[in-house]
């Protein structure tokens, strides 16, 4: 890939650089040879890129001693904040440490030693209400939401660090700061989006369709997040060598911004795709699919959830997945596209191409494992 | 009207609706008043009638101000293609006749009679002096506007009729495809936006955006080229472009081949995309224009090309006759067109759905359609938002109603739950009913096993200890 920036970023901080999302933008990074990369990560022997200009330094964020040992060793000019537990279940209290201690902390120590701009991962979930509140086109209008308002948790951890990061800029006056929020990321390395589909396929539910496919949805191939947040660092990098403070229409420090592919598609055709990638023979051909409409699958869906209540367990399929599978959610991006210069790098077929053989290969090594496990 | 019209129509009252509508309650914004008519502008409106089935209704209700200078546009237009068109007139003679057109236009008296007896339109060149009276007579700025696209036009004909390859080869690349459908519908898109402006009936930013009225005159020839493929066939014209083709069968003509059916409905989808993605400019066009009549004049023609697009994706039927919308159809699409940006939006957005829903995961452009119907979803709720900032998040921005509703919705699925566990239970009951009577029949005795569990013995007993029992129950022994 060619070298995505112009001009050096000097030395930057990829916090959570190990990570799905953190490990793209290394690599992005490590294609300009005048930039060099930190990576903090909790466990550093994962996704590591080889390259003399990229360290690595094992850090547990939520302690604040650690983090300003490798402040004051390394003096980054930028962070790139995208370190996050994987959303799962209610751990409320791991989320709550690492978004927001760990991101206080990051940005106590960027403002001690004096760190020019600051990147946060944020999320588009951040304006999302209950599941099945649909999302039509919203933009950076939009209030977010959180606390009581918020049905996840998760959710609101997120929020609270994105404001903490937004309130820190120009404070000091050096430090610049904002948030990209994506929504829906996938793409080698994936653990959640496409890793979900491709089990639904391969345990025979994806000849079921809930509702008529009629919801657009935003899916965002990670290479383009990484590029977006190589772009704000510039921003703000080019905003300190401005005389006078920017326009209110052409800010970046103290923004947040929605990333998408920009090409919303019907939620069931993003799933398709990615089956057919993984070549099932069934989810491809409308005369096998069984549609439900959202009521019957919701009326299903809490039917299983007291089944397996009973038993003890939790379900494959709950009525959130069947909210979530049918509703509109998709955003304008224009803020970025004007303020940023965003345009994705990745089309998003190309970018389900390359997820998916990514997945693909692991699917192959994992089950190559356990064969030989059982052949000893 | 034909007896089979009549029996389809009866079928579908929806279409006759829409037909009576449209007859009863269709207003015109502007009528031409005949009686204020030069006799060589009467003519001019008759030849509109003969050479236009589609055009002459919408160019009749145009704004005073442009209702001659588009019907003369029109018909200049007309005369050249026809020219274009006849394949009986030499190429020495057809290319500077094409080349010299724009001149033709300052000479009064000039008339043509080298086509041939059976090409429709002849009677127009061979009375084309009335035509070039009333050009004549148009405001210099029009004249200026007509005689420019008449001269690019012209010499964009000249090109593709002497072009061999083009004619026996037919269109190779998209970029010419495309160059032809400028050069044939992309410079009318630009003449009418030059004269709506001129007029002062749009909005001048338009003149600003060419890429938008280019994409106006695409979207309607692509459709063309699209829905006629079967008919271009027969007359051995190939607007098809190679580079489009040749990715779904190896020669042209298996396109029309029963065998390659899929191969040529996936090829029809690749193109049917290419129009499609026009489409978001159009609807921006749509929102510069000022004037009513001159809205209705451009919405009508898009609204039937998206209708036509979504009939002909993934249609079969394609490949063996001319497909088309439905008279109904048409008249409902004309009501919509008439009215207003967001009801024609809705029309758009309705057909964009179509398409999608008939969209075939193993099709190679399925993602890319998908894509191309959503940027038309998302383009509209650019335009007319139907969220509004807030509304996402549940006791700050949502309206009491919305609150209120979702409160009963919940309720109501509570209902539901409650309706099907007792509908479980009962079904169970009925069941176990059956069975206990079924086994009751057959003799088994219920009144035994009551006898055993009051006694507190809930052990099924073994069969020898159990004969025991029961001898003992009944009081006598048997020998």
């Amino acid at each position: 890939m060619a070298d995505l920036l112009q001009g050096s970023l000097g030395h930057v901080v990829v916090v959570g650089g190990c990570g799905f999302l953190g490990h793209h933008i290394v690599q992005q990074l490590s294609h300009n040879v005048e930039t060099r990369v930190s990576v903090l990560d909790l466990f550093t022997n994962r996704n590591r890129i080889d390259s003399p200009r990229i360290s690595y330094y094992d850090c547990d964020i939520t302690n604040l001693e650690t983090v300003r040992e490798i402040f004051a060793k390394t003096k980054p000019d930028v962070v790139i904040h995208t370190a996050s537990p994987v959303f799962s279940g209610p751990q409320n209290e791991l989320m709550y440490r690492v978004n927001v201690v760990g991101t206080d902390n990051l940005l106590k120590a960027a403002q001690e030693y004096g760190t020019r701009a600051f990147v946060y991962t944020s999320s588009a979930s951040a304006i999302m209400g209950p599941v099945g509140t649909d999302i039509i086109n919203a933009d950076e209008r939009w209030p977010v939401v959180y606390g009581d308002a918020q049905p996840e948790y998760y959710t609101t951890t997120k929020v609270l660090a994105e404001k903490a990061v937004l309130a820190a800029n120009r404070t000091p006056a050096t430090l610049l700061t904002c948030a990209i929020r994506p929504a829906g990321i996938f793409g080698e390395g994936d653990v959640q989006a496409l890793p979900g589909m491709l089990t639904a396929s391969r345990k025979g539910q994806s000849k079921f369709q809930l509702g008529p496919n009629n919801n657009l949805f935003d899916f965002t191939y990670v290479g383009n997040v990484a590029y977006a947040h190589l772009l704000a660092a510039v921003a703000l990098m080019h905003t300190h060598k401005l005389s006078v403070a920017p326009l209110d229409s052409e800010r970046v420090d103290g923004e947040a911004f929605f990333i998408t592919n920009d090409q919303p598609v019907y939620f069931w055709d993003f799933a398709r795709t990615v089956w057919r990638e993984a070549g099932d023979k069934v989810a491809v051909d409308p005369s096998k699919i069984w549609i439900l409409s959202t009521s019957l699958g919701l009326l299903i869906a809490g039917i299983m959830e007291w089944i397996f209540w009973i038993f003890g367990k939790t379900p494959n399929l709950d009525r959130s997945k069947v909210r979530f599978s049918a509703m509109s959610r998709y955003y304008s991006i224009d803020k970025a596209k004007k303020r940023l210069g965003y345009e994705p790098i990745v089309d998003i077929e190309e970018g389900i191409k390359r997820g998916m053989k990514d997945l693909l290969r692991r699917e192959a090594e994992a089950n190559a494992q356990k064969t030989d496990k059982k052949g000893q | 009207m034909k007896s089979s019209e009549i029996l389809y129509l009866l079928a579908r009252p929806q279409e006759l609706r829409s037909i009576i509508q449209w007859k009863l309650w269709h207003q015109p914004v502007h009528e031409r008043d005949p009686t204020k008519e030069s006799p060589e502008l009467h003519k001019c409106f008759f030849y509109l009638d003969m050479t236009s089935r589609s055009f002459s209704a919408v160019i009749k209700e145009l704004h005073p101000e442009l209702l001659v200078p588009i019907c003369i546009f029109y018909l200049i237009l007309r005369g050249l293609d026809t020219i274009e068109d006849d394949m009986t007139i030499p190429l020495e003679e057809k290319v500077p006749l094409l080349e010299n057109f724009v001149n033709i236009l300052d000479q009064p008296g000039w008339t043509y009679s080298g086509n041939h007896e059976r090409e429709k339109d002849r009677d127009l060149l061979v009375e084309f002096h009335y035509v070039i009276t009333e050009f004549g007579k148009l405001k210099p700025a029009y004249r200026d506007i007509i005689r420019d696209i008449t001269e690019r036009m012209g010499a964009g004909m000249a090109r593709y009729a002497q072009d061999k390859e083009h004619v026996v080869a037919g269109i190779q690349t998209i970029k010419d495809y495309e160059q032809y459908c400028h050069y044939v519908a992309g410079l009318v898109g630009e003449g009418l936006t030059r004269l709506f402006v001129e007029g002062k009936l749009a909005n001048e930013m338009l003149m600003e955006r060419p890429d938008l009225h280019e994409s106006m005159g695409q979207l309607l020839q692509q459709v063309n080229i699209i829905r006629d493929i079967h008919e271009d066939f027969v007359d051995h014209r190939k607007f098809w472009p190679r580079e489009i083709w040749s990715k779904h069968v190896d020669k042209f003509e298996d396109l029309l081949d029963p065998a390659h059916r899929a191969a040529a409905l996936n090829c029809s989808s690749d193109m049917i995309l290419n129009a499609l993605r026009r489409a978001p400019d159009c609807i921006y066009y749509l929102a510069g224009i000022r004037d009513q009549s001159v809205f209705n004049f451009c919405a009508i023609p898009q609204s039937m090309a998206m209708a036509t697009l979504s009939v002909c994706f993934r249609n079969p039927a394609l490949f063996e006759r001319n497909v088309k919308i439905s008279k109904g159809e048409a008249c409902q699409l004309m009501m919509e067109s008439t009215q207003n940006l967001e009801t024609v939006c809705g029309v758009f957005r309705r057909f964009a759905r179509k398409i999608h829903q008939k969209n075939d995961p193993r099709d190679p452009n399925f993602l890319q359609i998908s894509i191309a119907c959503g940027k038309i979803e998302q383009f509209i709720e650019g335009i007319f938002p139907s969220q509004v900032p807030g509304a996402t998040a549940v006791g700050q921005g949502a309206t009491p109603e919305a609150l209120e509703k979702k409160k009963a919705e919940e309720a109501e699925s509570r209902w539901d739950m409650v309706y099907m566990m007792l509908a479980v239970l009962a079904t169970l009951a009925t069941v176990t009913l059956l069975m206990l009577g079924v086994a009751w029949l057959a003799g088994a005795r219920f009144d035994l096993a009551f006898e055993q569990i009051k006694q507190g013995n809930f052990k099924i007993p073994a069969p020898a200890e159990a004969a025991k029992q029961v001898q003992e129950a009944r009081g006598h022994g048997e020998l």
